[in-house]
C-alpha cells in the first residue's frame, strides 16, 4: 500500500471529480461530501508521505513508473524529494481546506467541486512528476480549470479602476494598464490568466522540447537526463531562459506578474487560496525541478537573474500591496512581494538559503491561503473588498479577526509561525552573496507589516457602518476547521520545524552540491561553509537555527 | 507502361472493401427506390450497416496483414492506407449519425443523401489508395463529385446555393490545375507511378507540375493559400456535410500528400520542404487570427480547421517516418474532436435554430452535458491536456523538432496561445454568460451517440494514448527507409496485427 501513496494522493481527487460527474447536482451534501471524501482521502496519504519520507536516505522516494509512450520516451514517473514532500503536503491541506471555505458556494456547486479538485490534482501532480512530459502535462491541466473557476464563479473587479489615493489620482496596475483598456471584469481577469500562463508555459515547453532533442536520449525523464545530458554554451543559455521565465511567470515574477493579482482578486475564495498557496509555487518548483537539475552549470551562471528581478518583485509588489484598496489585491501583491523572498533563496544557491525558500513556499501557502479565506469570507458577508469602506468587523466577527491577525503575524514572519524559520534562513543564507537584496528584503518585511496592519486595521478596527450590522463571524465547525488547520500546521511547524527542515535539507543538499561542486559539512547547519564568515547572525537567527534539529 | 490487367480472386480480395460498399451503395439505393414508405431513418441505419461491415472487414485485413498492390501500382493497399480508410469510414458513420435528425430540413431527396455520403466515403476510400497520377485524378474527383451536390443541398436556402457554387468553381479550377500538373509531370517524367518517379532530374517542368499538383491537393486541405472557399462553404453548407468536409477530404488529400511527397518526391525533400513550411506557418497563423473575428461557430471551425490543417503539415514538413505517425495520429484526433463539436453544434442549431456564438450563452445552465462536451472538444482541438489534441500537437512537434524546425514549432506554438483565445471565447459564453432564454436544450440519440464517441475517443486518447500510437506507427512501416532519427527506435507490437 505504502508505495502507492503517491498514486493515491494524485489520483483520489481525480476519481472524486468523476464521481461528481455521476452526482445530480440536487443533492447537495452529496456534492460536498464526495468531494471532501476525495479532498480527506489525499490529505491523509499527504500527511503519511511527509512523515514516512526518509530524510536521512534523501533522494526520490515513492517512486512509481508507469510506462506511456515507447515512441516519445515518456513513462509516467512519479516521486517525491524532499522540496516535493512539503509541496504536496501544502496542496493536500489547502485542497481540503479549500473545500470547506467554499461550502457555502449556491451556485453550481458541483461543477465547482469538479474543477476545484481537477485544479488541485494537477497541481499535485507538478509536485511530483519526475517526466518533463507529465510535469507539462499537469502544469498546463491546472491552467483551464482556474479559468472556469475564474470565470464562473468570480466576482468583478471593476471598482479597482475607479479606486483613487489621496491625490485623485488612478491607482492602476502598471503593467496591466496596457492590457487593460478599461476592462476590468472576471472574464478579462480569467483570459488575461489563461493567456499570459500559456504564452509563457509554451516558452517553457520550447524549452523542454529543446532538452529533449539536445540530449539526444529520446527520452523525457528527469532523473536520466539529469545524469547523462550535458548542455553548454549559447544552447544551456538558452533553454535555461526558455525554462526560467517559463515557468517564472507563474511564480510570478517581476514584471511577469500583471495577471496574477488581477486573478486573485476575481477568484472565489477556495481559488485565490490554491492559486496563491501552492499554484505560484508550481513556478519555483518547476525551475528547481527542471533547470536546476539539468542545466546545474548554467543555472550558477544565471541564476543572478533572478537576484536582480526579486528585489523589484519584492519592492514593487510591497509597494501597491500598500497603496491598493481591495483585500485581495493586497493579500495578491503581497503574495507576488513574498515570491520575490523564494527567489532570493534560489538566487543564492546556498543550502541554507535554499532550504528557506522551500520552507517559504510551505510557510506562505499556509499564511496567504488563511488570508484569502477569512478576505473571502469578509466578502461573503458585506460584499465588498474595499477596504475604506469597511471598518469595526471585529465586533460582528471576534473569530475571523483573531485569525486573521494571526495570519497577518504569520504573513510578516512573527516568531513562532514557520514562516519565521523560513525568512531568517533565506536572509541568513543569502547574506554572503547578495548583501544589497538582503536588506531590501529586511525592508520588504517591514513593508508587508505596514500594509497587513492597515488592512487588519482597516478592516477590523475603528467605526463599523451601520450596513454590515448584520454580518455573521465563523462559528461552524465548518467555517472554523479549514482556519484552524492552517493555523495549527503554521504554528506547529513554527515550534518544531525538526521534521520539515531534515526533509527540506534532503532535497536541496544533493542539489547544491551538484550546482555549487561545494559538499556541505552537513553536521550542523552552523558549520556550513558560508557560516565560517565574518558575519555574524543576529541573535534572532540564532535562536532559529538552535531550534533546527541536526540531521 | 504495361498493365496486368488479368485479375486473380486473390487480388479482388484486396478490393473486397469498396466492392463491398460499392455494391452496398446500390442496395442503398434500390431500397430508397423500391420501397416507397421506407423511413429515412431506416436508409441511415442501412448505410452504417454497410460501412460497419467495411470496416470489420478492414480490420480484418490490418490484423492478417494482407497488404498488395493491383492494376500495374495504380491501386495500393498498404498498412497506411487501412489507417486513413479506417478513419474515413469512422467519420462517414458517424456523419450518418449527425445527418438522422437534419434530413427533415431537406424537403425532397432525402434518400439520395445517404448514398451521396457513401459514394463520396467510397471515392476517398480509393482516394487513399491512389498510387499513380492517374488513379489520383480520378479518385480525387469521384471523392469530390458527391460533395458538390451535398454542400448545394438546402436547395431553397440562398447560402447553401452560394456555398455550393464557390465549391464548384473553385473545385473545378483545382481539377484544372490538377490535370495540367499531371499532364507536365508525365511530360517530363514519363512515369504515371510515384514510387517510379523517385530520382527524376528537377526539370522547369516538373517542378511546375509538382506545385500545380499541390496546389489542387492544396484546395482539398484548406491550406493558404488555397483555402478562400474554405469558410463560406462551410458556413452555408447543410452542417451534417460541413462535419463531413471539415475531415474526411482532409484526411484522403493527406494520404495523397504523403504518397506524393515521401516517395516520389522523397529526394527533393529540401526543396519541398520549404514548400510545406510556408504553407504551414501561412495556414496556421491566418486561420488563428482570422477566427479570432468570427461570430458563427461554423465559420469559427473553418477557420481553426485551417489552422489545424497548418499544424498537420508540421508533420509533412519534417518528413520522417515520425513525422508521418505524428500526421496519422494528428488526423484521429482531430477526427474526433472535430466531428464532436458538429455535433454539439447541431443539437444547438436543432434546439435555438442559430449557429451564432451569442446564441451559446449560458449553455451549461441550458444543457450541462453539451456544454461540457463541447468545452472538452475545442480545448482538444486547443491543445489543452489530457485531451487528445494535446498528444497530437506534441507528437508532431517532437517529429519536427527532431528534424531542427525551430521557427515552425515557434509559430506552433504561438498559435496554440492564439487559438486558446477563441476557443475561450466560446467556452466564456457558454460557461460564464447567463442564458438569453433558459429552456432546457434536448439532444436527440443519434447525436449523443456522436458525442459520446467523440468524448471517449478525445478522452482514451489524450490519457492513454499508447495503442494508437503504435497503429500509427504500424501503419507507417513503409516509410522507415526515411532519413530520421525516429527510424532508429524499435518497432512495437502493434495491437491491430503486425
Amino acid at each position: 500500500m505504502a508505495e502507492y501513496t503517491l498514486l493515491i494522493i494524485l489520483f483520489a481527487p481525480f476519481v472524486g471529480a468523476l464521481a461528481l460527474i455521476f452526482v445530480s447536482n440536487r443533492q447537495l451534501s452529496l456534492v460536498r461530501g464526495i468531494a471532501a471524501g476525495s479532498a480527506f482521502v489525499s490529505l491523509i496519504a499527504s500527511v503519511y508521505l511527509f512523515y514516512a519520507y526518509d530524510p536521512l536516505k534523501g533522494g526520490y522516494q515513492f517512486i512509481q513508473r508507469i510506462e506511456w509512450s515507447r515512441q516519445l520516451g515518456i513513462s509516467l514517473h512519479l516521486g517525491v524529494d524532499g522540496i516535493g514532500t512539503p509541496l504536496v503536503l501544502a496542496s493536500g491541506i489547502l485542497l481540503f481546506a479549500g473545500i470547506f471555505v467554499s461550502w457555502h458556494i449556491k451556485d453550481r456547486v458541483k461543477e465547482f467541486y469538479i474543477w476545484i479538485l481537477i485544479l488541485a490534482a494537477a497541481t499535485i501532480g507538478v509536485f511530483m512528476s519526475l517526466d518533463l512530459f507529465f510535469l507539462y502535462f499537469f502544469y498546463e491541466m491546472s491552467v483551464i480549470p482556474m479559468y472556469l473557476l475564474l470565470g464562473m464563479w468570480g466576482s468583478h473587479t471593476k471598482k479597482y479602476l475607479e479606486m483613487t489615493d489621496a491625490e485623485g489620482l488612478k491607482q492602476r496596475d502598471s503593467v496591466g494598464f496596457i492590457f487593460n483598456f478599461g476592462a476590468n471584469s472576471k472574464e478579462y481577469a480569467a483570459m488575461k490568466l489563461v493567456l499570459f500562463l500559456s504564452a509563457f508555459a509554451v516558452a517553457a515547453l520550447m524549452g523542454i522540447l529543446l532538452i529533449y532533442k539536445f540530449s539526444g536520449l529520446n527520452t523525457f525523464d528527469i532523473l536520466v537526463l539529469r545524469e547523462q545530458a550535458h548542455f553548454s554554451g549559447p544552447l544551456a543559455t538558452l533553454i535555461w531562459l526558455l525554462i526560467f521565465f517559463g515557468f517564472a511567470s507563474i511564480a510570478p515574477i517581476w514584471p511577469l506578474h500583471s495577471w496574477s493579482p488581477v486573478g486573485h482578486a476575481a477568484a472565489p475564495a477556495a481559488t485565490s487560496m490554491l492559486h496563491a498557496g501552492v499554484l505560484m509555487k508550481l513556478g519555483h518548483f518547476s525551475i528547481i525541478r527542471v533547470a536546476f537539475e539539468i542545466l546545474p552549470e548554467t543555472t550558477r551562471e544565471l541564476m543572478p537573474i533572478a537576484a536582480v528581478l526579486c528585489i523589484f518583485s519584492i519592492i514593487y509588489g510591497g509597494l501597491v500591496a500598500y497603496y491598493a484598496k481591495d483585500t485581495k489585491y493586497v493579500i495578491g501583491y503581497s503574495s507576488s512581494s513574498h515570491m520575490g523572498y523564494v527567489f532570493l533563496g534560489m538566487a543564492a544557491l546556498d543550502y541554507i538559503s535554499l532550504s528557506g525558500a522551500v520552507i517559504y513556499m510551505f510557510a506562505h501557502a499556509m499564511a496567504t491561503g488563511m488570508l484569502f479565506a477569512m478576505a473571502g469570507w469578509v466578502y461573503d458577508q458585506t460584499h465588498t473588498r474595499d477596504i475604506p469602506s469597511l471598518g469595526g468587523l471585529s465586533n460582528r466577527m471576534p473569530f475571523i479577526s483573531a485569525a486573521f491577525v494571526i495570519g497577518c503575524m504569520a504573513s510578516i514572519g512573527m516568531p513562532g509561525t514557520v514562516n519565521f524559520i523560513a525568512e531568517v534562513m533565506i536572509i541568513v543564507g543569502s547574506w554572503n552573496k547578495y548583501p544589497f537584496q538582503v536588506v531590501v528584503a529586511v525592508l520588504g518585511i517591514v513593508l508587508t507589516m505596514a500594509y497587513l496592519f492597515k488592512m487588519m486595521r482597516g478592516l477590523f478596527y475603528g467605526s463599523m457602518a451601520e450596513k454590515y450590522s448584520h454580518s455573521h463571524d465563523a462559528v461552524t465547525v465548518v467555517d472554523r476547521m479549514p482556519l484552524l488547520i492552517m493555523i495549527t500546521v503554521s504554528i506547529s511547524f513554527g515550534i518544531f520545524p525538526g521534521h520539515l527542515y531534515s526533509v527540506v535539507r534532503s532535497g536541496v543538499d544533493p542539489l547544491i552540491a551538484r550546482i555549487t561542486k561545494v559538499v556541505p559539512v552537513a553536521e550542523h547547519p552552523m558549520n556550513l561553509p558560508h557560516a565560517t564568515s565574518p558575519t555574524v547572525p543576529t541573535s534572532a537567527s540564532h535562536e532559529a537555527l538552535a531550534k533546527v534539529t541536526p540531521r | 507502361m504495361t498493365f496486368s490487367l488479368t485479375l486473380s480472386v486473390s487480388d479482388l480480395l484486396l478490393l473486397l472493401p469498396e466492392l463491398f460498399l460499392t455494391a452496398w451503395l446500390c442496395v442503398v439505393l434500390i431500397v430508397d427506390f423500391s420501397f416507397k414508405r421506407i423511413v429515412q431513418e431506416q436508409l441511415a441505419y442501412l448505410s452504417i450497416l454497410g460501412l460497419v461491415i467495411t470496416l470489420a472487414c478492414l480490420a480484418w485485413f490490418d490484423v492478417t496483414g494482407i497488404t498488395g498492390t493491383l492494376f500495374g501500382k495504380m491501386f495500393v493497399l498498404d498498412r497506411m492506407a487501412i489507417f486513413f480508410k479506417v478513419m474515413i469510414l469512422l467519420a462517414t458513420i458517424l456523419v450518418i449519425l449527425l445527418s438522422i435528425d437534419y434530413v427533415h430540413r431537406f424537403s425532397f431527396f432525402r434518400g439520395e443523401y445517404y448514398f451521396l455520403v457513401v459514394m463520396s466515403a467510397l471515392g476517398m476510400m480509393f482516394m487513399t489508395s491512389a498510387n499513380d497520377l492517374l488513379s489520383l485524378f480520378v479518385t480525387l474527383e469521384f471523392a469530390t463529385f458527391g460533395f458538390y451536390v451535398l454542400v448545394s443541398y438546402l436547395r431553397d436556402d440562398m447560402a447553401s446555393n452560394e456555398a455550393g457554387l464557390k465549391f464548384f468553381i473553385l473545385g473545378v479550377f483545382a481539377a484544372g490545375l490538377l490535370a495540367y500538373g499531371i499532364s507536365l509531370v508525365y511530360g517530363e517524367t514519363g512515369k504515371l507511378v510515384f514510387s517510379d518517379m523517385t530520382g527524376a532530374a528537377p526539370t522547369t517542368g516538373l517542378v511546375i507540375g509538382f506545385l500545380l499538383i499541390f496546389a489542387a491537393l492544396g484546395f482539398k486541405i484548406g491550406a493558404v493559400p488555397f483555402h478562400s472557399w474554405i469558410p463560406d462553404t462551410y458556413h452555408g453548407a447543410p452542417t451534417p456535410v460541413t462535419a463531413f468536409l471539415s475531415i474526411a477530404p482532409k484526411v484522403a488529400a493527406f494520404a495523397i500528400l504523403l504518397r506524393l511527397f515521401l516517395v516520389a518526391l522523397a529526394t527533393f525533400k529540401p526543396a519541398w520542404a520549404l514548400l510545406i513550411v510556408a504553407a504551414s506557418i501561412l495556414s496556421m497563423t491566418y486561420g488563428n487570427i482570422v477566427a479570432i473575428a468570427q461570430r458563427n461557430v461554423k465559420r469559427l471551425l473553418a477557420y481553426s480547421g485551417i489552422a489545424q490543417v497548418g499544424n498537420v503539415l508540421i508533420g509533412l514538413a519534417a518528413g520522417t517516418k515520425m513525422g508521418t505517425d505524428s500526421i496519422l495520429f494528428y488526423l484521429l484526433t482531430y477526427l474526433f474532436a472535430n466531428l464532436g463539436a458538429f455535433a454539439v453544434i447541431m443539437a444547438i442549431s436543432n434546439a435555438v435554430g442559430s449557429d451564432e456564438i451569442d446564441d451559446y450563452s449560458g449553455l451549461n445552465r441550458r444543457s450541462p452535458f453539451l456544454a461540457f462536451a463541447m468545452l472538452i472538444f475545442l480545448l482538444s482541438l486547443a491543445g489543452v491536456p489530457p485531451l487528445a489534441g494535446f498528444i497530437g500537437k506534441l507528437y508532431i512537434f517532437v517529429a519536427a523538432i527532431k528534424e531542427g524546425l525551430y521557427i515552425l514549432i515557434t509559430v506552433g506554438l504561438v498559435n496554440i496561445v492564439v487559438s486558446m483565445y477563441y476557443y475561450l471565447i466560446v467556452v466564456k459564453k457558454m460557461y460564464i454568460s447567463e442564458p438569453l432564454d433558459s429552456s432546457p436544450i434536448k439532444t436527440t440519440g443519434p447525436l449523443r451517440a456522436v458525442i459520446y464517441v467523440g468524448l471517449a475517443g478525445t478522452l482514451v486518447i489524450g490519457i492513454y494514448p499508447q495503442p494508437f500510437l503504435d497503429w500509427a506507427v504500424a501503419a507507417t512501416l513503409m516509410f522507415s527507409n526515411l532519413l530520421g532519427p525516429a527510424a532508429s527506435i524499435p518497432v512495437p507490437v502493434a495491437p491491430f496485427g503486425g
